[in-house]
C-alpha cells in the first residue's frame, strides 16, 4: 500500500503553513499579556466587555510609551467556557506566544484546569473565578483573584436578609461549585440570626424551564429566596416565580440581574428585586474610567479585568523584569499604603520609573491581597429594581 | 512553539483514540453510538479518584478505568439490544448526559462541579513541563498505533467479518448462524474500553476532571472525525482526528488577519469557519477523506 497525497491536499498545507509558523516569527520586542474570557459559552454575555477593559488598559500605556521601554500585546483566546477547551487556548498562550500572564478565566472548571499550566510555566493567572478551592491549590503564589470567595459573600449576604426581617429563606441554586458551599454558611448565619433556612433545590442551569423546581421550594412557603444562579437561567426563574404567584423577597448575584434580565423581562415580573454584587468601588477614578470604556454600568467582572491588566503592568514595571515571574514578585507591593495613590496603570509606571512608590486602588476594590492570593476585603452594594430600573440601596 | 504542538499532539491522539474506539463500535459493527464522552468520562473519573484517593499508581488506574469502561460497555449494549439507528443514538446520548449529571451532583463521590484537581501524571515528577509534553505525545501515540494495529487485527479476523455483516443486515448474519447479541456486545465492550483508555491518559494529562470537560460536543467531535476521515477503517478514524484538532486549533491563528474585529467575533468566525470547513469535506467527499473499501463477490466484481 503507497500514500498518496492528492494535490490539492499538498496545495492547502503549503497555504496553511505560513499561518502556523506566523507568530513564531514574531516580533520579540513587545511584552505578551494572554486574556482567556469566555466569548462563547455560558460565560459569553461577561467576555465580550471583559476583553475590551483589558484592552483598553493596554492601549493607555502603549500610548504612554509602554512599560520597561517596551509596547505591551494582547493576546486575545476564547476559552468556550469550557475547560478542555481552556486548556488548548492556554497552552497556546503560554507556549507558543509566551505570554507573562494570563487574565481574566471565568468559569471555575477552566480556573482550576488552566492553573497547573500557569504555575508550572511560571505564568502568572488573574481570574474572576469564585470557587473556594482555586486559591488552596498548590500555586505557589502564581494566581491572583479578584473575587471575594464564598465566606465573604455569604457572610453579607445573610446579614442583608436578616436586616429586611426575612424569617423563612428559600435556595434555588444552579449547579456550581458554590452551590452547596453558599447555602450551608449562609444557613449556618441564618440560623444564628434567627431565621430559618427552608431548603436549597439545586438545578441544571441548561434547562428551559423550572417548574417543578419552583414549585418544590414554594411549597415551604419562604418569605425570601435566595437566586444563586446566572443571567440564562434567571430570566426563565423570575418569570416562573412570577407567574406562580410569588410575591415574597428575592435576592440574586448582580452578575446575574444585569441591564440584560431586566430588558427581558416585563417590568412587573422583576419589581423589587433585591441584587448583591462586591462592589466595584464605584466611587473610585478608576471605576469611572471603566465606565467610560464599556460605555455602560459595567459589570463586576470587567472592573476586576480592569484592575488585572493594571496590576500585571505595574507590577513588570515594579520589579522590572518583563516575565511572569516579575509580576509573581511585586504584584503584592503595588498596593503599598505609602505609596502614591493611583488609579491606573500609565501613571503608575512614570511614578516607578522616577522611583517613586505607588499604591494602586482598581475599580474592583482596593486590590490588597492574602499570601494566597485572595482579595483582603471589598465593598458590597445591594441594589433593588423599581419600575424595570435598578437602584442603589445601600453601599458599605 | 513546540511545546504546544506536543499538547496539540497529545489531544490529536486523544482523540483518534476515541475515534478508533468508536469506529469499531459504529463503523464496523453499525451501531450509533453517541455517548461515547460518556465512557470517555467513566475513563476519567476512575483513575483520577482511584490515584487521588486511594494513591494507585496511574498504570494501575488507568488499567481499571479500561476494564470498568468495557464493563459498563457491556451493559449499555445489553439494555440497548433491540435498539437500532436514531433510537439507540438517542439513548446512548442521554447515557452520556446521565454519566455527566452524576458527575455534578453526587458531590461525596466525584467532587461535583468543582472537579477533581491534582492528578498524579505519568512522568511529570522527573521532567520539566515541557519534556512532559512530548513524553506525553509519544506515550499517546505509541498507544494509538497499538489500538490502532489490534484493533485493523481485529477488524481482519474473522470477528471483523461478522460484525460488517451485522452492520449491513442483522438478519442474515443470524441465518448465517453469527450469534448477533454477543458480537454486538462484544464490540460495544472493547470500543467503550478504548474510550475508557483515552479518558483515563486525558485524566493524566491534563490533571483535572470537571463534569463541564465531558460536554456532548466532545462526541460531536469525534464523530466528525471519524467520518471526515472515513468509517469503517482504522487509518480513516486516525487521519480524521487529525484533520479535526488540526482545523480547531489552527483556526486560532486567523486571529491576527483580523486584527480590526473584536475578539467575540472572531469566536464566532472560528466556529462559522470550523463548520464550513467541515460541510466542505464532507460534502466533496462524502464517505470520507480514506473509506473503506470493500471486497466484492467475484460476479459482482466484474
Amino acid at each position: 500500500m503507497t500514500i498518496r497525497i492528492p494535490r490539492r491536499t499538498a496545495l492547502l498545507a503549503g497555504l496553511a503553513a505560513p499561518f502556523i509558523t506566523r507568530t513564531g516569527f514574531a516580533q520579540s520586542e513587545t511584552i505578551r499579556i494572554g486574556s482567556l474570557t469566555p466569548q462563547t459559552g455560558a460565560g459569553g454575555p461577561y467576555g465580550p466587555a471583559m476583553v475590551k477593559t483589558i484592552s483598553a488598559v493596554i492601549d493607555d500605556v502603549n500610548a504612554a510609551g509602554g512599560v520597561l521601554g517596551r509596547k505591551i500585546e494582547l493576546i486575545s483566546e476564547d476559552d468556550e467556557t469550557n475547560p478542555d477547551a481552556g486548556v488548548r487556548a492556554a497552552r497556546k498562550l503560554i507556549d507558543v506566544d509566551r505570554v507573562v500572564a494570563i487574565l481574566g478565566t471565568w468559569a471555575s472548571a477552566v480556573t482550576t484546569a488552566v492553573a497547573p499550566l500557569c504555575w508550572e510555566n511560571k505564568v502568572m493567572l488573574f481570574t474572576v473565578s469564585g470557587a473556594d478551592s482555586i486559591t488552596r491549590l498548590p500555586h505557589q503564589g502564581y494566581i491572583i483573584r479578584t473575587q471575594p470567595d464564598t465566606n465573604l459573600q455569604s457572610a453579607r449576604c445573610a446579614d442583608f436578609m436578616l436586616k429586611q426581617g426575612s424569617k423563612k429563606v428559600g435556595f434555588l441554586s444552579a449547579q456550581s461549585p458554590f452551590a452547596v458551599s453558599t447555602y450551608e454558611q449562609q444557613s449556618a448565619l441564618l440560623k444564628a440570626g434567627g431565621a430559618e433556612p427552608v431548603g436549597n433545590v439545586i438545578y441544571d442551569g441548561a434547562k428551559t424551564s423550572f417548574r417543578s423546581e419552583i414549585d418544590q421550594i414554594l411549597k415551604q412557603q419562604p418569605d425570601a429566596l435566595f437566586l444563586n444562579g446566572y443571567q440564562p437561567d434567571l430570566v426563565v426563574l423570575l418569570r416562573e416565580l412570577y407567574r406562580a404567584g410569588y410575591e415574597g423577597r428575592r435576592l440574586t448575584p448582580a452578575y446575574a440581574a444585569n441591564d440584560k434580565l431586566l430588558a427581558a423581562l416585563p417590568p412587573e415580573a422583576v419589581e423589587g428585586l433585591n441584587a448583591y454584587a462586591p462592589s466595584p468601588d464605584i466611587s473610585s477614578p478608576a471605576y469611572k474610567t471603566v465606565q467610560g470604556i464599556v460605555r455602560a454600568n459595567p459589570d463586576p467582572y470587567s472592573c476586576q479585568t480592569f484592575d488585572h491588566a493594571n496590576l500585571a503592568i505595574l507590577a513588570l514595571a515594579k520589579s522590572g523584569i518583563a516575565s511572569g515571574v516579575g509580576i509573581h514578585d511585586a504584584v503584592r507591593s503595588v498596593g503599598n499604603e505609602a505609596g502614591t495613590a493611583i488609579h491606573g496603570a500609565a501613571e503608575g509606571v512614570k511614578l516607578l520609573a522616577s522611583g517613586s512608590d505607588v499604591n494602586y486602588a482598581g475599580a474592583s476594590g482596593p486590590c490588597k491581597f492574602t499570601p494566597i492570593g485572595d482579595i483582603t476585603g471589598c465593598k458590597f452594594r445591594f441594589d433593588v429594581v423599581e419600575k424595570g430600573k435598578s437602584r442603589l440601596l445601600q453601599l458599605s | 512553539m513546540a511545546g504546544y504542538l506536543a499538547s496539540m499532539a497529545v489531544f490529536a491522539g486523544l482523540t483518534a483514540l476515541m475515534a478508533l474506539g468508536l469506529n469499531l463500535i459504529w463503523g464496523l459493527a453499525g451501531m450509533v453510538n453517541l455517548g461515547l464522552v460518556g465512557f470517555y468520562a467513566i475513563g476519567a473519573y476512575t483513575t483520577a479518584l482511584l490515584c487521588v484517593n486511594f494513591g494507585w499508581s496511574p498504570i494501575a488506574g488507568i488499567f481499571a478505568a479500561v476494564c470498568l469502561s468495557a464493563a459498563i460497555g457491556c451493559v449499555v449494549a445489553l439494555v440497548t439490544a433491540r435498539l437500532k439507528g436514531d433510537y439507540l443514538a438517542i439513548v446512548t446520548l442521554g447515557f452520556a448526559e446521565i454519566v455527566r449529571l452524576i458527575a455534578a451532583n453526587e458531590v461525596w463521590l466525584t467532587g461535583g462541579t468543582t472537579g477533581i484537581s491534582n492528578i498524579p501524571s505519568l512522568p511529570r515528577s522527573m521532567l520539566s513541563p515541557m519534556q512532559v509534553n512530548f513524553v506525553y505525545a509519544g506515550l499517546v501515540w505509541i498507544v494509538v498505533a497499538f489500538v490502532a494495529l489490534l484493533l485493523g487485527r481485529v477488524s481482519a479476523a474473522p470477528f471483523g467479518r461478522v460484525l460488517r455483516a451485522i452492520r449491513e443486515d442483522e438478519m442474515v448474519a443470524s441465518v448465517a448462524g453469527k450469534r448477533v447479541l454477543r458480537f454486538k456486545i462484544q464490540a460495544f465492550a472493547v470500543g467503550a474500553a478504548v474510550l475508557g483508555l483515552a479518558g483515563g491518559l486525558y485524566a493524566h494529562y491534563v490533571g483535572y476532571v470537571a463534569p463541564d470537560a465531558f460536554t456532548p460536543l466532545i462526541t460531536i467531535a469525534v464523530v466528525l472525525a471519524l467520518t471526515a476521515g472515513g468509517t469503517g477503517t482504522m487509518r480513516g478514524a486516525i487521519i480524521g482526528a487529525v484533520l479535526v484538532v488540526t482545523l480547531t486549533e489552527g483556526t486560532r491563528f486567523l486571529a491576527p488577519l483580523l486584527s480590526g474585529l473584536s475578539p467575540v467575533r472572531i469566536a464566532a468566525l472560528r466556529e462559522g469557519l470550523i463548520g464550513l470547513c467541515l460541510i466542505l469535506a464532507l460534502s466533496l467527499r462524502p464517505t470520507g477523506l480514506w473509506p473503506e473499501t470493500l471486497s466484492k463477490h467475484p460476479s459482482e466484481a466484474s
